[in-house]
Protein backbone atom coordinates (compact mmCIF):
# COMPACT_ATOMS: atom_id res chain seq x y z
CA UNK A 1 0.00 0.00 0.00
CA UNK A 2 1.38 3.04 -0.98
CA UNK A 3 1.82 5.32 1.68
CA UNK A 4 -0.18 8.98 1.40
CA UNK A 5 1.71 11.72 2.97
CA UNK A 6 -1.08 14.13 2.07
CA UNK A 7 -3.01 16.10 4.83
CA UNK A 8 -5.96 15.15 3.40
CA UNK A 9 -5.59 11.73 4.54
CA UNK A 10 -8.79 9.70 4.68
CA UNK A 11 -9.22 6.78 5.39
CA UNK A 12 -12.24 5.52 3.57
CA UNK A 13 -10.33 6.69 0.73
CA UNK A 14 -7.77 3.62 1.16
CA UNK A 15 -11.27 0.99 1.65
CA UNK A 16 -12.30 2.47 -2.12
CA UNK A 17 -9.66 2.25 -3.71
CA UNK A 18 -8.99 -1.47 -2.74
CA UNK A 19 -12.74 -1.67 -3.61
CA UNK A 20 -11.95 -0.31 -7.66
CA UNK A 21 -9.03 -2.47 -7.60
CA UNK A 22 -10.63 -5.58 -6.81
CA UNK A 23 -14.15 -4.37 -8.93
CA UNK A 24 -11.17 -3.90 -11.97
CA UNK A 25 -10.05 -7.89 -11.08
CA UNK A 26 -13.40 -9.14 -10.79
CA UNK A 27 -14.56 -7.90 -14.02
CA UNK A 28 -12.01 -9.24 -15.67
CA UNK A 29 -12.11 -12.51 -14.38
CA UNK A 30 -15.65 -13.33 -13.33
CA UNK A 31 -18.50 -14.00 -15.92
CA UNK A 32 -20.63 -13.12 -13.24
CA UNK A 33 -21.40 -9.50 -13.30
CA UNK A 34 -23.03 -8.10 -10.32
CA UNK A 35 -26.74 -7.45 -11.43
CA UNK A 36 -28.88 -4.52 -10.07
CA UNK A 37 -31.38 -6.13 -6.90
CA UNK A 38 -29.01 -9.29 -5.99
CA UNK A 39 -28.14 -7.52 -3.40
CA UNK A 40 -25.42 -8.72 -0.95
CA UNK A 41 -26.58 -8.57 2.64
CA UNK A 42 -24.98 -7.81 5.00
CA UNK A 43 -21.82 -5.82 3.42
CA UNK A 44 -18.98 -5.72 5.37
CA UNK A 45 -15.76 -4.35 5.69
CA UNK A 46 -12.93 -4.89 8.01
CA UNK A 47 -10.33 -2.62 9.10
CA UNK A 48 -7.51 -2.67 11.94
CA UNK A 49 -6.05 -0.52 13.89
CA UNK A 50 -2.86 -1.26 16.07
CA UNK A 51 -4.56 -2.55 18.98
CA UNK A 52 -7.93 -3.67 18.04
CA UNK A 53 -9.66 -4.82 14.60
CA UNK A 54 -13.07 -3.08 13.71
CA UNK A 55 -15.78 -5.25 11.53
CA UNK A 56 -18.26 -2.74 10.07
CA UNK A 57 -21.30 -4.61 9.42
CA UNK A 58 -23.79 -2.62 7.00
CA UNK A 59 -27.14 -4.07 8.37
CA UNK A 60 -29.75 -1.02 7.67
CA UNK A 61 -33.22 -1.65 8.98
CA UNK A 62 -32.89 -5.05 11.20
CA UNK A 63 -34.08 -5.91 14.89
CA UNK A 64 -30.64 -6.09 16.70
CA UNK A 65 -32.28 -8.81 19.21
CA UNK A 66 -32.86 -10.93 15.90
CA UNK A 67 -29.53 -10.90 15.41
CA UNK A 68 -26.93 -13.55 16.22
CA UNK A 69 -23.51 -12.93 16.48
CA UNK A 70 -20.27 -15.04 17.43
CA UNK A 71 -16.71 -15.28 17.65
CA UNK A 72 -14.82 -18.33 17.31
CA UNK A 73 -11.01 -17.83 17.40
CA UNK A 74 -11.01 -15.88 14.37
CA UNK A 75 -14.15 -16.50 12.61
CA UNK A 76 -16.95 -13.91 12.38
CA UNK A 77 -20.20 -15.44 12.21
CA UNK A 78 -23.41 -13.16 11.49
CA UNK A 79 -26.82 -14.37 11.41
CA UNK A 80 -30.17 -13.20 11.61
CA UNK A 81 -33.19 -12.28 9.65
CA UNK A 82 -34.56 -9.35 7.69
CA UNK A 83 -38.23 -8.69 7.15
CA UNK A 84 -38.00 -5.85 4.46
CA UNK A 85 -41.21 -5.22 3.69
CA UNK A 86 -42.01 -4.13 7.24
CA UNK A 87 -40.73 -0.81 6.64
CA UNK A 88 -43.20 -0.13 4.86
CA UNK A 89 -45.73 0.05 7.84
CA UNK A 90 -48.93 -1.24 5.59
CA UNK A 91 -51.46 -3.80 6.92
CA UNK A 92 -51.29 -6.05 4.35
CA UNK A 93 -48.55 -6.55 2.00
CA UNK A 94 -49.62 -7.40 -1.84
CA UNK A 95 -46.60 -8.29 -3.75
CA UNK A 96 -48.32 -7.59 -7.30
CA UNK A 97 -48.30 -3.65 -5.74
CA UNK A 98 -44.26 -3.42 -5.86
CA UNK A 99 -43.16 -1.71 -8.46
CA UNK A 100 -39.82 -2.47 -7.67
CA UNK A 101 -38.35 -4.95 -5.54
CA UNK A 102 -34.23 -4.34 -4.84
CA UNK A 103 -33.87 -4.49 -0.78
CA UNK A 104 -32.72 -7.77 0.70
CA UNK A 105 -35.21 -9.58 2.62
CA UNK A 106 -35.18 -12.53 4.22
CA UNK A 107 -32.71 -14.74 6.26
CA UNK A 108 -28.88 -14.15 6.14
CA UNK A 109 -26.19 -15.75 7.26
CA UNK A 110 -22.22 -15.18 6.85
CA UNK A 111 -19.05 -15.77 8.16
CA UNK A 112 -16.00 -13.67 7.98
CA UNK A 113 -12.47 -14.84 8.90
CA UNK A 114 -10.36 -11.88 10.80
CA UNK A 115 -6.82 -11.62 11.08
CA UNK A 116 -5.51 -14.45 13.73
CA UNK A 117 -4.65 -11.78 16.44
CA UNK A 118 -8.11 -11.16 17.59
CA UNK A 119 -8.89 -11.58 20.81
CA UNK A 120 -12.34 -13.01 21.67
CA UNK A 121 -12.49 -12.05 24.78
CA UNK A 122 -12.13 -8.49 23.98
CA UNK A 123 -15.69 -8.26 21.99
CA UNK A 124 -17.64 -5.00 22.16
CA UNK A 125 -20.55 -4.48 19.21
CA UNK A 126 -23.12 -1.41 19.14
CA UNK A 127 -25.56 -1.01 16.22
CA UNK A 128 -25.61 2.47 15.13
CA UNK A 129 -27.25 4.47 11.90
CA UNK A 130 -27.85 1.02 10.85
CA UNK A 131 -24.39 -0.16 11.15
CA UNK A 132 -23.39 -2.96 13.69
CA UNK A 133 -19.63 -1.77 14.92
CA UNK A 134 -17.94 -5.01 16.26
CA UNK A 135 -14.63 -4.15 18.10
CA UNK A 136 -12.22 -6.73 19.39
CA UNK A 137 -9.46 -5.90 21.14
CA UNK A 138 -5.77 -7.69 19.94
CA UNK A 139 -3.82 -10.12 21.79
CA UNK A 140 -0.71 -8.44 23.73
CA UNK A 141 1.56 -10.27 21.64
CA UNK A 142 0.47 -8.96 18.71
CA UNK A 143 -0.45 -5.26 19.54
CA UNK A 144 1.88 -2.85 17.43
CA UNK A 145 4.97 -1.70 19.18
CA UNK A 146 5.92 2.06 19.06
CA UNK A 147 9.46 2.14 19.34
CA UNK A 148 11.22 4.91 20.72
CA UNK A 149 14.07 6.50 18.93
CA UNK A 150 16.21 7.92 22.02
CA UNK A 151 18.51 11.05 21.22
CA UNK A 152 21.98 9.90 21.80
CA UNK B 1 -53.83 -5.11 -16.60
CA UNK B 2 -54.06 -2.17 -14.48
CA UNK B 3 -52.37 0.75 -15.29
CA UNK B 4 -49.16 1.16 -13.42
CA UNK B 5 -48.19 4.47 -12.33
CA UNK B 6 -44.82 4.13 -11.59
CA UNK B 7 -41.68 6.52 -10.55
CA UNK B 8 -39.61 6.20 -13.72
CA UNK B 9 -35.53 5.81 -12.70
CA UNK B 10 -33.12 8.25 -13.39
CA UNK B 11 -29.75 6.53 -13.11
CA UNK B 12 -27.06 9.21 -12.82
CA UNK B 13 -23.85 9.89 -11.08
CA UNK B 14 -23.16 12.18 -8.54
CA UNK B 15 -21.37 15.20 -10.14
CA UNK B 16 -18.82 15.56 -7.29
CA UNK B 17 -15.42 17.34 -6.75
CA UNK B 18 -13.68 13.74 -6.12
CA UNK B 19 -14.14 12.91 -9.30
CA UNK B 20 -13.07 9.24 -8.54
CA UNK B 21 -15.59 8.53 -6.30
CA UNK B 22 -18.55 7.22 -7.81
CA UNK B 23 -21.63 7.36 -5.50
CA UNK B 24 -23.22 4.28 -4.22
CA UNK B 25 -26.48 3.53 -5.15
CA UNK B 26 -29.26 2.73 -2.51
CA UNK B 27 -31.47 -0.70 -3.27
CA UNK B 28 -35.21 0.91 -2.61
CA UNK B 29 -38.54 -0.74 -2.81
CA UNK B 30 -41.59 1.15 -4.29
CA UNK B 31 -44.99 0.31 -3.30
CA UNK B 32 -48.09 1.19 -4.38
CA UNK B 33 -51.21 2.15 -2.12
CA UNK B 34 -54.44 3.23 -2.98
CA UNK B 35 -53.16 6.69 -1.95
CA UNK B 36 -49.86 7.13 -2.89
CA UNK B 37 -45.92 5.20 -3.43
CA UNK B 38 -44.06 4.38 -0.57
CA UNK B 39 -40.43 4.31 -1.09
CA UNK B 40 -37.75 2.58 1.29
CA UNK B 41 -34.37 3.23 0.64
CA UNK B 42 -31.37 1.28 2.21
CA UNK B 43 -28.79 3.53 3.26
CA UNK B 44 -26.65 2.13 6.12
CA UNK B 45 -24.39 5.11 7.76
CA UNK B 46 -26.31 7.79 7.23
CA UNK B 47 -27.76 9.96 9.97
CA UNK B 48 -30.54 12.00 10.05
CA UNK B 49 -28.42 15.31 9.84
CA UNK B 50 -26.36 14.09 6.23
CA UNK B 51 -29.25 12.83 4.33
CA UNK B 52 -30.38 15.37 1.76
CA UNK B 53 -33.82 15.00 -0.08
CA UNK B 54 -35.26 17.45 -2.66
CA UNK B 55 -37.48 17.65 -5.45
CA UNK B 56 -36.27 19.50 -8.21
CA UNK B 57 -38.16 19.43 -11.56
CA UNK B 58 -40.06 16.86 -10.76
CA UNK B 59 -36.74 15.05 -9.77
CA UNK B 60 -36.92 13.36 -6.34
CA UNK B 61 -33.00 13.48 -5.64
CA UNK B 62 -32.14 10.74 -2.50
CA UNK B 63 -28.45 11.64 -1.39
CA UNK B 64 -26.92 10.98 1.67
CA UNK B 65 -23.37 10.86 3.50
CA UNK B 66 -21.82 8.04 5.97
CA UNK B 67 -21.45 9.46 9.49
CA UNK B 68 -18.98 7.22 10.62
CA UNK B 69 -15.71 6.43 9.48
CA UNK B 70 -13.06 4.39 10.83
CA UNK B 71 -9.91 6.39 12.09
CA UNK B 72 -6.74 7.69 10.97
CA UNK B 73 -4.86 4.69 12.86
CA UNK B 74 -7.60 1.92 10.99
CA UNK B 75 -6.29 0.59 7.64
CA UNK B 76 -8.74 -1.24 5.79
CA UNK B 77 -8.30 -5.26 5.49
CA UNK B 78 -11.50 -6.50 3.86
CA UNK B 79 -13.50 -3.94 1.92
CA UNK B 80 -17.30 -4.15 0.54
CA UNK B 81 -18.70 -0.98 0.62
CA UNK B 82 -16.87 1.57 -0.62
CA UNK B 83 -17.26 5.06 -0.40
CA UNK B 84 -19.20 7.49 1.94
CA UNK B 85 -22.28 8.95 -0.63
CA UNK B 86 -24.84 7.73 -1.61
CA UNK B 87 -27.15 9.23 -4.56
CA UNK B 88 -30.09 8.37 -6.78
CA UNK B 89 -32.61 10.41 -8.35
CA UNK B 90 -36.05 9.45 -9.98
CA UNK B 91 -38.70 11.22 -11.87
CA UNK B 92 -41.70 11.85 -10.26
CA UNK B 93 -45.04 11.61 -12.73
CA UNK B 94 -47.76 14.56 -12.12
CA UNK B 95 -50.10 12.31 -10.41
CA UNK B 96 -48.15 12.61 -7.40
CA UNK B 97 -48.47 15.38 -5.29
CA UNK B 98 -44.68 17.02 -4.47
CA UNK B 99 -45.15 19.08 -1.63
CA UNK B 100 -46.71 16.61 0.77
CA UNK B 101 -44.20 14.40 0.87
CA UNK B 102 -43.21 12.43 4.07
CA UNK B 103 -40.05 11.17 5.12
CA UNK B 104 -38.67 8.96 8.22
CA UNK B 105 -35.75 7.77 8.44
CA UNK B 106 -34.76 4.86 11.44
CA UNK B 107 -31.23 2.67 11.27
CA UNK B 108 -29.95 3.25 7.87
CA UNK B 109 -33.75 2.49 6.36
CA UNK B 110 -35.38 5.66 4.68
CA UNK B 111 -39.23 5.56 3.80
CA UNK B 112 -40.79 8.16 2.29
CA UNK B 113 -44.79 8.23 1.90
CA UNK B 114 -45.24 10.28 -1.67
CA UNK B 115 -49.37 11.23 -1.87
CA UNK B 116 -51.28 11.29 -4.75
CA UNK B 117 -53.13 13.89 -5.77
CA UNK B 118 -57.05 13.85 -4.44
CA UNK B 119 -58.30 14.03 -8.09
CA UNK B 120 -56.06 10.57 -9.03
CA UNK B 121 -57.20 8.43 -5.75
CA UNK B 122 -59.52 5.81 -6.83
CA UNK B 123 -62.79 6.08 -6.03
CA UNK B 124 -65.05 3.42 -4.57
CA UNK B 125 -68.27 3.29 -6.26
CA UNK B 126 -70.86 1.61 -3.86
CA UNK B 127 -73.09 -0.78 -5.69
CA UNK B 128 -77.01 -0.18 -3.91
CA UNK B 129 -79.14 -3.19 -4.57
CA UNK B 130 -81.98 -2.07 -5.27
Amino acid sequence: MPLNWTWEWDPFKEFERLQEELDRLFEWMSPFRPLRGEEVYPRINVGEAPDKVLVYIFAPGVDPKSVELSLEDNLLSISGERKAEEALEVEEVKPERFARRERFSGRFSRVISLPESVDPAQVEAEYRNGIIVVSIGKKEAHKAKKIEVKAA
Amino acid sequence: MAERKEIAPREETVVSARKRVRAMVPPVDVYETDDGLILLADMPGVSKDTLDLKVEDNVLYLKGTIVETPGEEVSPEYVEVRGREYFRAFTLGPEFDQDKIEATFSQGVLRLFIPKHEAEKPRKIEIKVA
